[in-house]
This record gives C-alpha cells, structure tokens and sequence, in this order.
C-alpha cells in the first residue's frame, strides 16, 4: 500500500476544503458575526496547516491500486467531514463532538438531517456553511481535487467510479478530468439559474443561495426552525424547488446528450421514463389520498403531493407541512419512495431507479422462463445488453441494501424509540434524505439520539452516499492483509 | 490530441495506455464489451461498442474533429479499410496495424493509394530488433541512441559485489556513465545520491558507447566479442520468417524449427538458404542432434511463453552465447531478463512504441517502451522555447521519476550532471517513468502557462504535435 500518495491525495482535499471555507467566512465577515468568523477561520486554519503537512509527505507517485482508489475515497470523504465539523465547534454553535460530526456528514452526504433544535440562532456563516457542504459534497469532492490537481499524478479512474452514484460511471468524454469539468459547468449553471429563481420568487439573497444548494444538492438543511413550512403559501417557490428537485434526481449525463441536441436519446432513455413514471404515480394517489383527508382543495393537495414527492423521492427531505401527521396511506407512500432514490449518476441517494429497473426486469424474466423455459432473454437497458456482472452488481447492491438496513434499524433501536422511528431513521440515512417520521419526522430532530446512535447513522449516511461496498471492504480483515 | 483506436486487444490496449499518460483524448472502440470493460477500469479512456468500419459509428465519432485513427484490429484488410474510410471522412492522420508478409512489399502501396500514414508491424518491428541485437558483435545487449553514440546497458549488481549496499553517490565506480535506473523486485526505480545497492538489482547505464563498451569487456562472462554465424530460430511464425529473412540477408547460417509441415512448405519455398527442421521446438533430441550448443545465437520465438523461456534456458545452459525470448505478456519481459535470458522482446511493446513515436511527430528521434511499459526511454531534439532550456538541472525542479541521461550537443556527448544546462537544439535521452510523462511533456515541449491555465486545461496544456 503506497501510504504517501494516499496522504498526498487527502492533504490536497484538505487545503481545497481550507480554500472553500473562505466562502462562508466571507459570509460572516458580511453580517459581522463574531463567532462565525472567529470559528470558520480557526478551522481553515486547521484545515491548511493539516493539508500543508499531508501535501509535503514525500513517496513515490505509482500506478492508483484499486486498494488504495479505495482508501483515498473513505478516507477522503471521513476526513473533509471530520474537518468539516470544525467550524460547528470553534464557533460555539455545537458542544458535543459527536453532534458536530453528525452534522458535518450530514450536510457532505446531501442527507439533510439535524441535531440542531434551534438553528436560527446560529451565525449566518455557520447556517451557510452547512448548506454550502451539500453543494460541495452533491458531486463528489475527490474527482474535483484530482480535475483541478492533475499534477497528484493519480489516475482517477477507479476514484470516479466510487464516488459518482449509480452502477456505471456515465463518462461521456474520453477524459475523466474532460467529464468533471463539463458536469461542474452543469451544475454551476442549474445552481445559478436556481438562485435567480428562488430570489424572484421572494427569498432574501442568502436564502436563496441555501435552498439552492439544498436543492441541486440534494440535501435538505433549512436555516429555519419549521423548514419550509413558513413558505408553504408561497406556489411559485414550493412548485420551482420542486421541479427544481427533480432535475437534480435525473442522470446529469444527459443534461449533456441534450446540449448536443440528441433529444431522442433523453427521451427514451429508459430510467428517465421509469423516474418521471414513479413520480408521476406517486404524485397522483398522494393527491387521492390528500384531498378531503388533510387539504380541502385540489389544487393544495396538489400542491403538497408534488412537492413532497419530488422532496423525497430525490432524497432532498425539504418539507413544508407536518406529513408525520398526514394518513398512514399517504406517509406510506413517501415511506416507500425513500428507497427508490434519484438516477444513476445524479447528486440524488437512495437504490437508484436504475438498479430497481435492472431488478424488476430480472423477476419478470424469472416470470417469463416459467412459460417458455428456453427463451433467449438477455436484460437490456436502452438497447444494450448488460453483461451479466453488471445485473449481478445491480441485484446484489439492492440485497446489500436491504441488509444493512434491516440490521441498522436493529442497532437504531437500541435507544428505546418506537420502531417505526427507528426504522425510518436509518432508512433515511441509508437513503440521504434527512427527515423521517415519528421521532424523527420532518417537524423534529436527531438531536436526543445517544452519541452512539449518532455516529452510527453518520457511518449509515457516508455508507449510502459512498455505495456501501468501498466503506464495507474497509472492515475485511482481507483488505489490509497485503 | 484526439485519438481513435479501433481494437481493444492487446496491441490497442497498450497503446491506449501508453497514449494515456499524455495529454490525448483517446476512444477504443472494440466489439467486445468485457474487454472494454476490463480497459475502462484501468485507463482513463472512453469506450465505444461496436464495430469500427461501420460507417455510421465512424460518423459519430466525428473524424473531422479526430487527430488520428489508429486500426489495431486483427485483421489487416479490416484495418486498411478502417484506415482509408476515416481518411475520407476527413481524418488527417491514420495508421493501420498490417502484419502479413504477404502485403509486406505492398506497404508503399497501401500508403500511397489508401493514403495511409504509417503502418505498424509488431512483428516486423520485433524482427528488426533481433536482428540488431543478433549482428552485434557483443553478447552484452546494449540499446542505442543518437545514431549509436549513446548507449544503455544493463548490469547485474551481483556481477560486481563489492558494489553491494553502497550508496550510489559513494560509488566512485560508474566514471562517464549514469546510472539512469534501477529494476529492484518488479519495480523500475529512478535512482537517487542516497539510493543504496541491493544484490538482486538491475543496473541501468547510459553513457558514450565507447565508454560502456570498454565496461562492459571488463565484466565477466558478459563482454567477449563475439562475432554471430550460427543463428537457430525456434518457431517459424511472422517474426522467424521476418527475422531469418534479415539474418540470411546478412550472411549468416539460419536454422529454423517449425511444427507444422504446410508452414514449413511455406518457409522453404520463400526462404532460399535457410535450413527448415520440421519438428517440434520442444523435442530435445531434435535440439540436440542439430548442434544446439554449437549456436551462436538461440531466438524462442513460439507461440507460447512457457515454452519460450524454457528453452532459452536451456540453449543459455548450453552455453550459448545470445539468447532471446520472445514474450507475450509485456510485464513478464523485465522478469525474464532476470532469469539469465540476455533479452526478452515483446513485439506489442516495441511496436506500440514505434506508433507512439509517429503520433509525437518531429521532436522525438526515438522512442522505447521499457519494462513492459512502466517507463521509456526517449530521445528528443529539444524544440525552442521549452521549459528545461536555459536552468541547471539541478534548479529545474525535475521529478523523481524523469532523468535525463545524456546530451548531445555539435557531435558531443555530454553525461550530464546538476549544473548541466540544456540548450535549444540539444539531442536529449530522457529516462522517464510512465506517470512522469505528463511532466516529461512539460519540460521538453510546451512553455510554461500560468495556473489558471492550467486550472483549465487539466494541467499538461494542449500540444499539437510539431510537424516535420
């Protein structure tokens, strides 16, 4: 294991985390906030000096192995959260360590959820920061680091394939760096357009800035007490965030293919379909199950069903009404969407309707054998047959899935809440959404877990933003065996 | 640049990697999905299903906006005809892999008619290579640079143990030569002051030929002159027939040992004055009654590298003196030279470098893929205007991984050392290891741009190639 050239990758995610906390500092400059500043400068600080020292480690720069592509993404996203957690200490906003770094994580992860009851007493700086983590961690940090820093020597390969969602890395240039960049330029400009929006729809500047990481994001941190209830009278901002939502969720790839005018192509892509399908379903009978029961109009119900779809289902956790207390029909729904997750290849959590699309065609062949037990019936997404490695990877993501989160609800429940609680609370760190339902529903906090409980749904959330099998191999006693 | 290579096999993919290492845009485009797969995880390339002379897919790869197209098929017609479709699609560079020899004195044809710009022929390219080694008057295998001025030479540290757990810059030993590389368990190291020797270790030295050759005559076993007559090539494939083909042209007495009858029908009949045994290479007897210890030289050269090595072994046992192995796994070649084998070839590796050389165009005189590729050794007329001119080395900030062997300058070959400076004009052999060669681009090619350019553009900045 060449430990140098790991310590050299991290040190650089380090003093880029140090550059971008002059963002929030700026922020706190602004409003004047003594112990923002104070707070987002010391960790810089931290962050330069510890980066500086990780940087000047001299080793040979050889050939990535997929061992250590695999340690410099776990390590990479443990230590910018660690280090991300900083500022929440040093500026008094948090006292325990364990809540800071559930915070941090959180806000990398695009989760979204919080161990902050009161957070409008927080510095602007602070609440900025948080948020702004969702940004930065929606697309990935590592395969930024090694955009901007060809000079690291490593090949990032393996690292884009870890640390992008989904099962395939949709690489559409022949360079990965060539790739990071045009995705950047993608998302810089859907956040821009973003902010334009939201300020035209009545937010104040900051604000806008913060939903609007939240949104292209994924996450879901409100720098309000009641989240987005307080703009629940607000249409035009409830109905952009939402479609805004769903653009986040789709395949950012093809964002692309539409930029080269290949609209047929977006059009028939299959787990597009499948995505707006689900969305548009869901939409329908939370609407159904809405009207009369919880909004007397259609159009609230309406209202509410979208946004709320679209806030789950790509795992934002944006809410703007109480659905903890909506029927138990309609929380099913959202219940079950937490599983689905956005597309491959979007800054959305979840399974991916990808891996759910590849699933469900492997039953319905199981289904189609009984009839005609010699069928020749590859599976095949958009016209391409995939090989039977990427169906076994799809199937065996979604088991693996499925386990941890059986277990962890198990773990979870060991602070004595009620199992429902339990069960949604680590379905929503599993999956990045943030809230969940009971005690932990969109109107409460994760602040009353135990330290324990704290930690372990952090290590749940950079489990499902990393998809499970780079932060699992790391606990084979295997892997560290050379 | 932007690179098109048709073939995922083994020759496209060494290129695809090779090319990689700089500041290239590369497609494969290959019918075989895992092998694509396989690629795509270790080669930061974009991969393309299908097949390469459909017109269509060659349309969606937009040739007007491709530097090159490199068809490394394994068909040498579908290679052509790849070649000459791009072509017209508005591709200005194109190199096809043509291996038969039969379309070998056609190539001036197909360049001319199908405007085709280069043609790769691994086995050609692996024949010549022998041939060179074989006709040497030395059994030590020396490789050569600027017209043979230069050379580099490698010695075993066992050879001269009183070297051993020295550091290099106590040695006071290497006078005008440097020691460029060190291959230690597997690994090619790029030697500094404090690098200290280890019994196991491959010396590598550059220096003036005439000085590495006085060396090597002082070593034992290793330096007798050694005049070849006698060659027996095992194996009567594409490179035999290349090679004896060479070797006969030259004098000398050829034997080849071919198992298959038709073939060796085949080689009697196109070779005139070679002796053909049909038998098969493994037969020791065979060996045996033919005078196998009375070779000058013995050339492996089956399909197969197991049977390869085995009886480079053997011949080396017999004491002949030149053994060669051909090996088809590229990153065994290092290993097989530690063996005792005087010189493993891969026909992929040395080929992949011949093409790698054309697509840099100009600067580069010569360029070899060494080590199965963890490195090459390259030999640049250095261009106005680069980066390395006009500061001693020392100063330059060059990385671990690159060093620059020697110099050439009015004639003159200088052995560089800290103070050296380059000048513009310098004919240059650069040591470099494979992840260095971004950095080897930096300092021999491009000006220095700021950081945000390099923000930008990925750090290594955008070269045309110069032209000719």
């Amino acid at each position: 294991m060449n430990f140098g050239m790991v310590a050299r990758v991290i040190g650089s995610l380090l003093l880029l985390e140090a550059a971008i906390l002059t963002i929030p500092l700026g922020v706190s400059i602004y409003f004047q906030e003594q112990a923002g500043i104070w707070g987002l400068a010391l960790s810089m600080g931290i962050a330069a000096f510890v980066g500086v020292v990780l940087v000047s480690l001299r080793g040979t720069s050889s050939r990535l192995k997929n061992r250590e592509a695999i340690l410099i993404v776990t390590l990479g996203w443990f230590f910018t959260s660690l280090f991300a957690a900083l500022p929440f200490i040093f500026s008094g906003s948090l006292t325990s360590t364990a809540d800071a770094f559930f915070e941090a994580v959180s806000g990398l992860t695009t989760t979204g959820a919080t161990v902050i009851s009161d957070v409008e007493v927080l510095p602007k700086g602070i609440l900025f920061w948080r948020s702004f983590l969702h940004w930065v961690g929606g697309m990935g940090i590592l395969v930024l680091t090694l955009a901007i820093l060809p000079s690291l020597g490593v090949g990032g390969v393996q690292i884009f394939r870890m640390e992008s969602s989904g099962p395939t890395p949709s690489k559409f240039t022949p360079r990965i760096a060539a790739t990071t960049k045009i995705l950047y330029t993608i998302y810089l400009s859907l956040t821009a357009v973003q902010v334009l929006v939201y300020r035209f729809a009545g937010l104040d500047l900051l604000d806008s800035f913060i939903v609007a990481f939240g949104s292209v994001g994924t996450g879901g941190l409100s720098p309000y007490n009641d989240g987005f209830v307080r703009h629940s009278g607000n249409v035009l901002l409830l109905v952009s965030v939402g479609v805004a939502m769903i653009i986040s969720g789709v395949n950012f790839s093809l964002y692309y293919d539409l930029g080269k005018r290949r609209f047929r192509q977006v059009l028939r892509d299959s787990e597009l379909r499948l995505f707006l399908a689900i969305i548009a379903t869901s939409v329908l009978l939370l609407t159904w199950n809405l009207l009369g029961n919880v909004y007397d109009t259609l159009a609230e119900s309406a209202k509410m069903a979208f946004f709320h779809v679209s806030s789950v289902i790509t795992t934002t956790g944006y809410a703007a009404a109480d659905y903890d207390l909506w029927p138990a029909f309609g929380k099913g729904i959202l219940f079950v969407l937490m599983f689905v997750g956005g597309s491959a290849g979007s800054t959305a959590g979840g399974v991916k309707v990808i891996r759910l699309l590849v699933a469900g065609k492997l039953v319905r062949r199981e289904l189609d054998r009984l009839l005609h037990p010699k069928a020749a019936s590859p599976i095949t997404i958009n016209g391409r047959v995939l090989p039977a490695e990427e169906v076994k990877g799809a199937v065996s993501f979604c088991l693996l899935y499925f386990f941890v989160f059986i277990l962890g609800s198990l773990l979870i429940s060991l602070d004595n809440i009620d199992l429902f609680s339990a069960v949604s609370a680590t379905a929503a760190a599993l999956g990045n959404i943030g809230p969940g339902f009971g005690a932990v529903g969109p109107m409460q906090t994760y602040a009353f877990f135990s330290p324990f409980s704290k930690i372990l749904l952090s290590f749940f959330m950079l489990l499902g933003r990393l998809e499970f099998f780079a932060f699992l191999i790391l606990f084979s006693p295997r892997f560290w065996r050379e | 640049m932007n690179i098109v290579i048709v073939g995922a096999g083994e020759f496209g993919s060494t290129l695809a990697e090779t090319l990689a290492g700089e500041d290239n845009n590369i497609k494969v485009v290959d019918m075989n999905d895992s092998r694509l797969a396989r690629l795509a995880g270790r080669v930061d390339v974009l991969t393309i299903l299908g097949n390469g002379v459909q017109l269509g897919l060659l349309e969606t790869l937009d040739m007007k906006t491709t530097d090159l197209v490199v068809a490394t098929t394994t068909d040498d017609e579908t290679n052509v005809v790849i070649c000459h479709m791009a072509k017209r699609l508005g591709c200005p560079r194109v190199a096809a892999r043509v291996r038969s020899p039969e379309y070998a004195d056609q190539i001036g044809f197909f360049k001319d008619q199908f405007e085709i710009d280069f043609i790769a022929n691994p086995e050609l390219d692996t024949a010549l290579d022998i041939s060179r080694y074989v006709l040497r008057g030395y059994a030590a295998h020396m490789q050569s640079f600027a017209q043979g001025r230069v050379s580099l030479f490698d010695v075993q540290v066992s050879a001269l143990p009183h070297l051993i757990g020295k550091r290099l810059a106590e040695v006071d030993f290497f006078h005008g030569m440097l020691v460029v590389a060190i291959y230690r368990d597997g690994e090619v190291i790029v030697p500094s002051g404090t690098t200290e020797l280890r019994l196991q270790d491959v010396l590598y030295l550059m220096g003036k030929r005439e000085t590495l050759t006085s060396f090597a005559r002082e070593l034992p076993n290793v330096g007798e002159r050694h005049v070849t007559r006698k060659v027996m090539i095992l194996g009567g494939g594409t490179t035999g027939y290349y090679l004896a083909q060479r070797l006969l042209v030259n004098g000398l007495a050829v034997k080849i040992v071919e198992r298959s009858e038709e073939r060796c029908n085949y080689l009697v009949s196109r070779l005139k004055g070679a002796l053909v045994l049909c038998g098969d290479c493994t037969d020791l007897e065979l060996l045996q009654d033919e005078n196998l210890g009375e070779m000058d030289a013995i050339i492996s050269l089956t399909g197969n590298d197991e049977e390869n090595i085995m009886l480079s072994l053997l011949a080396k046992q017999h004491g002949v003196p030149k053994v060669v192995a051909k090996v088809g796994r590229s990153n065994f070649v290092p290993l097989v030279e530690q063996l005792g084998i005087d010189r493993a070839v891969n026909p992929v590796l040395i080929s992949a470098g011949e093409v790698t050389r054309f697509i840099q165009g100009g600067a580069i005189a010569s360029l070899s893929l060494m080590f199965g590729g963890q490195a090459e050794a390259v030999e640049i007329i250095v261009p106005e205007g680069a980066a390395i001119i006009g500061r001693p080395l020392a100063e330059a900030k060059i990385p671990q991984g690159m060093i620059v062997g020697a110099i050439v300058r009015n004639q003159q070959v200088l052995i560089p050392s800290g103070r050296s400076v380059i000048e513009t004009g310098d004919r240059v052999i650069v040591f470099c290891l494979r992840n260095e060669i971004p950095a080897l681009q930096k300092f021999f090619y491009t000006k220095k741009r700021g950081f945000l350019y390099e923000l930008w553009h990925g750090g290594k900045g955008h070269r045309k190639p110069p032209t000719t």
